[in-house]
């Protein structure tokens, strides 16, 4: 049995200025000791998703308003309050992407960690105290024990990240949410907290669920990573394989939008064009279409499920993998990037013209004017002569 | 820790400073001669050369300040030119009642306006919410001449539930020792007396307290809201904290804050909705003291009743001050 | 193809963030329609300014002399509000007496903000040792507590309506005193004044241009709220013996005193007076609340 098992999730937030619909029907699953990177831009569901875990959306704007949340098999989404409360901190831990604020600034760090240990285990202060110093010396904090009696503020954003790892491995969870844990600090202290939470978490066998719009930090981290955009996931596969197949639009325009060091001869990155899509519209057809070089008229119209890839085993045997280092590589779309076009970062296929949004059908694109394209909700993406969307011969 | 409130003293010297001046010049520069209005009809050029060498009125502006300032250090705040009085001693028989009524209209504003405050925060955009917002809207809006004269109105008047006014039952006796009524009464074994205080204090510390209690309610709802939607609650949260733990370690330890800023600043107020009161409930204070003075033309007594609010409002801040600095590691520790 | 879509290379506008650009006073505007509350304080202001202009026409009787057979009668037909000791018409004195209040409150408080402004305008734009002067003058009136102050100044430069609005005004000067100052240093620091000043703006540009204005806004919010302030000071001042020198004037604060000796006969007045009071202040307080959420929409809770 899987330890996390989310299925169908869907959260939305009613606001003032109406319902934002933030995840759209999300599943996926963790084994334990699993590594699991969650990537997208900001804004793509990827942190509500794991609020929803926790359920910890904000109140009373965010609710879970369908789906299952299956931990160790028992339904987090139904679950009453009071034994959710026991399974945080002690089954499931979250570390947050600002350490300067996610510290009590009036409490030490001593009263910050006891008060965790204490709330699950029957221990004496001194114990729990005893505890603590050990968690500090793991995540390399030297001289603990004076330290346990400062306060955040007279810690530095990286060592106050290792304090929160160390309170959230406190109880030794059986899974540990990071959401953008290294965001926040300078790059050379990113490397030291990554390596710190990829070996604490693997010595202790906790799965961990790494939340980053970082395609760099998730590559050495993670064994399997999910891709999200405006609330559903698009793409899935183990890392190696998402790295060397990137099979959909974003993942692709994602992969042509950072800069690669590996590359002998750097490439042009090409930006991903237009902005994510307004989540106060319920979603119609694929949230990517508007921006994508690939899209089909079909796009507009209906969200392709997740399948397998085409070139993946359980495109034949029709047998899907959802978790380890066999898990289908899935995507979600109509019309995916060819191998070369990924590597291209473009569509290759002669003439071939992305759909125009539909009731602009038939119209040749040059006489759409902008307002009516925006109307419709889409931003083309064409380029200055050798951009996507431009036939190449 | 005691090098903060060792700055924080030096910080007032000059704002004394500037107070005992423009006090100074508010005695000084008043229009009208004081010493022809001290002699009214008597006055006869040697008499009022006399006295004016008496006060030291014949000397530079600047050597007489220096005297005023001199006499100020000592504790020396003049005499009362309608009887004679020293201005000091009959100060400090009348500050107790002043003290007594303001600490008790701050305990009611802080004792009832972070529970209200809570209440409507947690209830945030409810009926109840909706209902404190409307209770601290009166608060800062009624006047507190206005709620007293109502409270006393239907409350003494009318139900007969509590005193009309003074400190105590006129037919009661009770030796003044500190001339805190509720101090004395128990000095003095009288428990009845103790409770009689106690009804008399009631009407006039809901009417000053009103308007502190109208701005602490605030205060304390919007921070808790604040508070609420830090990143450090989220983590208490994710801890597994129960959520009374949450609230009271992690989001009122930090809520507090702004409070206890805010209730220093009401002390200013409240020592000025003093006067007002207790000429209300005939309230045996300073308050009366000064609008007798006022009646009577005793400018110095004006004067100096005034520099001794300002001081206890410098000094009352200087120590929320350090609470705050207390309260707040980052302060205390910087 | 290329040129034509040109254009639509930059990521287009959601249509629902767009609003931002319409500018900052008309969408205050907009907001505060829609703020029932504001919109009441709005409405309970405009019936008493309308009272105030109104009154000679509006008034039943004379607010300054009275019959003495008509002495404390209460509400009816003929007095809505009753009459008082000297048999005036308490409908009549209301209505005057806010003449007297809102003139008085909104004349101090705009004399506040004169002085006030001034002051903290100048330390925060210099800075330095001006500033540290300026400041500790400002701290000086801060530490005599609110009415406290007025009193002295009314006491000192004796009683009459200038040397009122002159005393609240000095009580209301602190507030925007240290308002304009902190809204100074935060703009002068802030990226768009610097970016005034790398295209060349004048000195005298960027503070008329770019600075006052946007450190109008809290002042607004303040001004309103500092308007309930005034009108129950400027009535305190009245109840404390020390309103107009005429004590026949039809003013709120000495209504209340003149009907304090004998409420238990004539609960009326102080009920009626201290209502128009309470009301009107009601009126600029949940107006000044409204216009801080209209003009600053992150506060809103």
């Amino acid at each position: 049995m899987a330890l996390l098992d989310v299925r169908d999730l869907v959260v939305r937030f009613r606001t003032q200025d109406g319902t934002i619909h933030a995840v759209n029907g999300v599943s996926f699953e963790l084994e334990p000791g699993e590594r699991l990177g969650l990537v997208g831009e900001s804004g793509c569901g990827k942190s509500v998703t794991n609020l929803a875990v926790m359920r910890l959306l904000p109140k009373p704007a965010g609710r879970i308003e369908g789906g299952q949340i299956l931990f160790d098999g028992v339904d987090l989404a139904t679950m009453p309050e009071a034994d959710l409360r026991d399974l945080r901190g002690r089954d499931v831990a979250m570390i947050f992407q600002d350490p300067m604020t996610s510290l009590n600034p009036v409490l030490t760090i001593e009263e910050q960690m006891v008060e965790t240990i204490r709330a699950h285990r029957k221990v004496s202060r001194e114990d729990a105290r005893a505890r603590a110093i050990e968690l500090l010396g793991m995540v390399g904090i030297a001289r603990p024990e004076s330290r346990l009696r400062s306060y955040p503020h007279q810690f530095s954003g990286g060592m106050r990240q290792r304090v929160m790892i160390a309170m959230a491995l406190a109880l030794e969870p059986k899974l540990m949410i990071a959401d953008e844990p290294t965001t926040a600090l300078d790059v050379t202290i990113q490397a030291q907290v990554l390596e710190i939470l990829e070996r604490l978490t693997t010595e202790g066998g906790t799965a961990l669920i790494l939340i980053t719009h970082d395609l760099g930090v998730v590559a050495g981290m993670t064994q399997r990573i999910n891709v999200m955009y405006a609330g559903f996931i698009v793409e899935t596969a183990t890392t190696s394989e998402l790295f060397a197949n990137p099979s959909h639009p974003y993942t692709v325009g994602l992969l042509h939008s950072i800069p690669r060091l590996d590359e002998e001869q750097p490439e042009r990155l090409i930006p991903i064009e237009g902005t994510p899509p307004d989540q106060r519209r319920a979603p119609v057809g694929c949230p990517f279409a508007p921006r994508c070089a690939w899209r089909l008229e079909v796009c507009w119209e209906v969200m392709p499920p997740l399948a397998p890839t085409a070139n993946d085993p359980a495109a034949i045997s029709g047998r899907v993998v959802t978790t380890g280092p066999d898990a289908s590589h899935r995507i979600a779309c109509h019309n995916p990037p060819t191998p070369e076009e990924a590597v291209a970062g473009q569509p290759l296929r002669p003439g071939f013209v992305p759909a125009p949004p539909p009731g602009l059908v038939g119209v040749p694109i040059e006489d759409v004017a902008p307002a009516e394209l925006e109307a419709a909700g889409a931003s083309v993406a064409a380029g200055d002569g050798s951009g996507p969307g431009e036939p190449v011969a | 820790m005691l090098k903060y409130v060792f700055r924080r003293l030096l910080a007032a010297i000059p704002v004394l400073l500037g107070l005992s001046i423009v006090l100074f010049a508010f005695v000084h520069l008043l229009p009208g001669d004081p010493v022809a209005a001290l002699l009214g009809q008597h006055a006869t050029p040697e008499l009022t050369a006399e006295i004016r060498t008496r006060l030291g009125l014949d000397k530079p502006l600047y050597e007489q300040y220096l005297i005023y300032l001199g006499q100020l250090l000592s504790g020396d705040l003049g005499k009362s030119v309608i009887n004679n009085r020293s201005v000091a001693s009959e100060l400090a028989l009348r500050f107790p009642g002043t003290i007594e009524l303001t600490a008790a209209a701050l305990l009611f504003a802080i004792g009832l306006g972070i529970p209200l405050g809570r209440i409507a925060a947690r209830h945030a955009q409810g009926w109840t919410d909706g209902a404190v917002t409307v209770i601290s809207l009166l608060g800062i809006s009624i006047p507190i001449f206005i709620l007293g004269y109502t409270l006393q109105f239907f409350l003494s008047v009318q139900l007969k539930w509590l005193p009309t006014s003074a400190r105590l039952d006129p037919r009661t006796h009770i030796d003044a020792v500190t001339n805190f009524m509720l101090i004395d009464t128990l000095l003095d074994g009288r428990p009845d007396a103790f409770v009689d205080a106690l009804r008399h204090l009631v009407l006039p510390a809901i009417a000053l307290g009103s308007i502190p209690l109208a701005i602490v309610t605030r205060i304390t709802r919007a921070s808790v809201l604040d508070v609420a939607n830090e990143d450090y609650v989220r983590t208490a949260r994710a801890k597994g904290l129960t959520e009374r733990r949450v609230d009271s370690r992690h989001v009122m330890r930090n809520a507090w804050l702004p409070v206890v800023t805010v209730i220093g600043l009401q002390v200013g107020g409240l020592l000025a909705g003093a006067v007002i009161t207790e000429t209300v409930f005939s309230w045996n204070g300073v308050g009366r003291y000064v609008v007798e003075a006022i009646q009577d033309h005793d400018y110095l007594v004006v004067q100096s009743t005034i520099l001794v609010f300002a001081l206890i409002f410098l000094v009352v801040n200087l120590l929320v001050d350090v609470g705050y600095a207390f309260l707040n590691p980052r302060i205390r520790y910087s | 193809m290329a040129t034509a879509a040109a254009p639509l290379n930059q990521p287009l506008a959601q249509p629902l963030t767009s609003r931002a650009s319409r500018g900052l006073w008309r969408d205050a505007f907009r907001r505060l329609l829609h703020n029932r509350p504001a919109l009441l304080g709005l409405a309970i202001i405009a019936v008493f300014a309308l009272a105030a202009l109104l009154a000679p026409v509006l008034a039943p009787g004379d607010p300054l002399a009275g019959t003495l057979v008509n002495r404390i009668k209460p509400p009816s037909a003929a007095h809505l509000m009753g009459t008082d000791l000297q048999g005036r018409d308490v409908l009549t004195r209301v209505l005057y007496g806010a003449r007297i209040s809102l003139l008085v409150g909104v004349v101090s408080v705009l004399m506040g903000v004169a002085m006030g402004g001034t002051i903290g305008a100048i330390a925060g734009a210099f800075g330095g040792r001006v500033d540290t002067v300026l400041m500790r003058v400002v701290d000086v009136l801060l530490a005599i507590p609110g009415i406290l102050l007025a009193i002295g100044v009314v006491v000192w430069l004796d009683r009459g309506l200038l040397q009122i609005m002159f005393a609240v005004a000095l009580t209301n000067a602190p507030i925007f005193a240290r308002l304009l100052r902190g809204s100074m240093l935060a703009l002068r620091e802030s990226d768009y004044v610097t970016a005034a000043r790398s295209i060349g703006a004048s000195t005298g540009r960027i503070l008329f241009r770019h600075m006052l204005p946007n450190a109008l806004t809290p002042v607004i919010v303040a001004a309103t709220l500092a308007l309930a302030t005034a009108i129950i000071d400027v009535a305190g001042l009245g109840f404390l013996g020390l309103g107009p020198p005429d004590p026949r004037t039809a003013e709120w604060g000495t209504m209340l005193t003149d009907a304090t000796s004998f409420y238990r006969q004539a609960p009326w007045i102080i009920f009626f007076t201290g209502a128009a009071i309470s009301i009107t202040a009601i009126g600029f307080n949940l107006l000044g609340d409204g216009l801080r959420e209209a003009l600053d929409p992150r506060l809103r809770h």
